[in-house]
């Protein structure tokens, strides 16, 4: 396993009226982030808020390329991002005990935070498929370039891992500072993964290693 | 952190504990046992609520230091509100060490203020002072800085310097405002209240009057001799005679302060001071030997002449001569001041907080009970007692926001 720091390589936020920063997701211009009660739209290159949807907003978020889903309590909302309309909820697997929310290959990938684990479910039902089990608290989810990676948060440390989507097994890992939150995570298909940072109520994008 | 946690938090947090509780009622991870036993003291079920906070602490794991030290936390605030004075305070002090080394101030900052109302409730004002000291000094949320200035307006009115405590008051205020929740602006005002309502009574040649806490304050810094029912004691500014011990040497020097200028007759004196009803003349033999001590312990204040019919106060350096009287004097009074803050008290919190043994708190409470001026609700150690709801200092459960941050 690679273990080395995370170069933080620029901060969002925080922002007015924001009090926490739950999942994270990108849409190829903006950075999503919910924040309890509304899903607000990033630009990651001015750092300010473009539009927001008001929605429930609790936990992970995640974009298919039309439609953002939004876990609030203990469902995943389906969400059309041009018009703010929830189209169709489904039961979150963790029922409630969920964190992240990723998109990848037409499934929906979920964070159960104390369970340690993560459910691929369909996104048309919420049929749970498999589930991985990792060893620390799941926090956001994201899947890139074939790499599944989630942060974690547990004994006031973060990190960002890598891991074997087959058998759980940590392959890299990144180090955040001590007392740093991880809440959501999202690639931006690059070499930048964004995370929520947690009750700080703020957004970091984290480099990914290049390999080979 | 977690969705439904998120949700119920922030349900919690808009003042909605119900509806926190219709999302985590079912579930018994840690984190929703924290959120139950919030909702459930916000909702005034003490007991239940410390229940379910002592299983959050057992709950969450070895690694999970922060949010066990918030649980703690937590029982340590519903402790005090229920006046429960026997509740570890090291405990509570651990607690706050674990938030500060991982920099959650404003909660450390909570745990402070709850060790230093405590201090302040059983007296020991200096220790109080000292803890709101050492918090590290941030930002902090408003709810919280109205704790703090109502603890240092709560020390300033005990330590009898008005001016601090109007001043905190005011801090205390504006933060309230800031804040804006109702219990908190009501608090302060029925703090207001106590420094605007009489606090004693000034009897002097014969005739008394009512007298707020500034003006007790500006006879405590004037010349006049003062003959002080708080303290059972006699003092000129800084040259203090305490008689604490001596009830019947504190009882002949009012008794004969309150004549000042007049002289009072040998019957009247050992009436009042002996509780005797017939004067005979073992008294009058008495009553020479007391007058005697008492001429000696107040010899730097006052002397005491003998007249034809009994004795008068001659005090020194002032033509002054006052008694500082409870606004409303009856037995009992130091328990009915405790128990006047609204809040129900156990028998042996208040003997802690008296200093005195629990038997003697029992006798008084029942005799209180008997006249119907307190009453007690609750059988064996689960008992407490409470006056009809009296402004007072401090009350309420705060268990703020931040509390509840994963």
């Amino acid at each position: 396993m690679k273990r080395s720091a995370a170069e933080i390589v620029r901060e969002y936020g925080p922002f007015a009226g924001v009090e926490a920063a739950h999942g994270v997701t990108y849409d190829g211009t903006h950075v999503w982030f919910a924040s309890g009660d509304r899903l607000n739209a990033v630009d990651p290159d001015s750092g300010k808020i473009d539009r927001s949807i008001d929605v429930a907003a609790h936990a992970g978020t995640a974009f298919d390329g039309r439609h953002l889903f939004q876990i609030a309590e203990d469902r995943i909302q389906k969400i059309d991002a041009a018009t703010g309309k929830v189209l169709s909820t489904i039961p979150a697997p963790g029922g409630g005990g969920d964190s992240g929310l990723a998109w990848a290959e037409g499934s929906l990938w979920v964070g159960q935070y104390r369970e340690r684990k993560i459910h691929q479910v369909d996104p048309g039902t919420g049929r749970v498929l498999r589930t991985i089990e990792s060893k620390r608290f799941v926090t956001g989810v994201t899947w890139v370039d074939g790499e599944l990676w989630h942060g974690t948060w547990e004994g006031e440390e973060s990190d960002l891992r890598r891991i074997d989507p087959e058998t759980g097994k940590v392959l890299e890992q990144l180090d955040l500072p001590a007392g740093t939150m991880v809440s959501g995570l999202e690639s931006d298909g690059g070499d930048r993964l964004f995370c929520g940072g947690g009750s700080r109520g703020n957004v970091r994008a984290v480099r990914r290693p290049r390999r080979g | 952190m977690e969705s439904l946690i998120t949700a119920a938090a922030r349900a919690l947090e808009a003042g909605d504990p119900l509806g926190a509780l219709n999302r985590v009622a079912l579930r018994n991870d840690a984190p929703s046992l924290a959120l139950r036993g919030i909702a459930m003291a916000q909702l005034g079920d003490l007991p239940k609520a410390k229940t379910l906070l002592r299983s959050a602490a057992r709950a969450f794991g070895p690694r999970e230091a922060v949010a066990r030290a918030r649980c703690v936390v937590a029982e340590a605030e519903i402790a005090l509100v229920s006046r429960d004075l026997s509740w570890p305070a090291k405990t509570l002090a651990a607690a706050r060490a674990t938030l500060g080394q991982h920099g959650d101030l404003a909660n450390a900052a909570h745990a402070g203020h709850i060790e230093a109302r405590r201090l302040l409730l059983i007296g020991r004002l200096d220790e109080a002072e000292r803890t709101l000291a050492e918090l590290v000094t941030c930002p902090l949320p408003p709810a919280s800085q109205v704790v703090r200035e109502l603890v240092r307006a709560g020390i300033a009115i005990r330590r009898l310097t008005t001016k601090d405590a109007r001043a905190a008051l005011g801090r205390a205020e504006r933060a309230a405002r800031q804040a804006g929740i109702a219990a908190l602006t009501a608090e302060v005002e029925s703090t207001r209240l106590v420094l605007d309502t009489p606090a004693a009574r000034l009897i002097a040649r014969g005739e008394a009057r009512p007298l707020r806490l500034e003006e007790v304050e500006e006879l405590a810094a004037s010349g006049a001799l003062v003959v002080d029912t708080f303290h059972n004691a006699v003092r000129r500014r800084i040259t203090v005679v305490p008689l604490g011990t001596r009830p019947v040497l504190f009882a002949l020097a009012r008794i004969l302060a309150q004549a000042w200028p007049a002289d009072v007759s040998r019957e009247a004196l050992i009436t009042g001071a002996f509780q005797a009803r017939h004067v005979d003349e073992s008294h009058r033999a008495r009553l020479r030997v007391e007058i005697g001590r008492l001429r000696a312990k107040l010899r730097p204040l006052a002397a005491i002449s003998a007249t034809r019919q009994g004795f008068a106060l001659a005090p020194r350096r002032t033509q002054e001569v006052f008694v500082l009287a409870r606004p409303v004097e009856e037995k009992h009074a130091t328990v009915l001041a405790f128990l006047s803050d609204g809040e129900p008290w156990s028998s042996s919190a208040l003997a802690l907080a008296l200093g005195s043994s629990a038997r003697t708190v029992q006798r008084a409470l029942d005799e209180l009970a008997r006249a119907n001026k307190v009453q007690s609700f609750g059988q064996g150690r689960a008992r407490r007692w409470m006056t009809p709801p009296v402004p007072g200092f401090p009350t309420g459960l705060l268990l703020p926001g931040p509390l509840l941050k994963t």
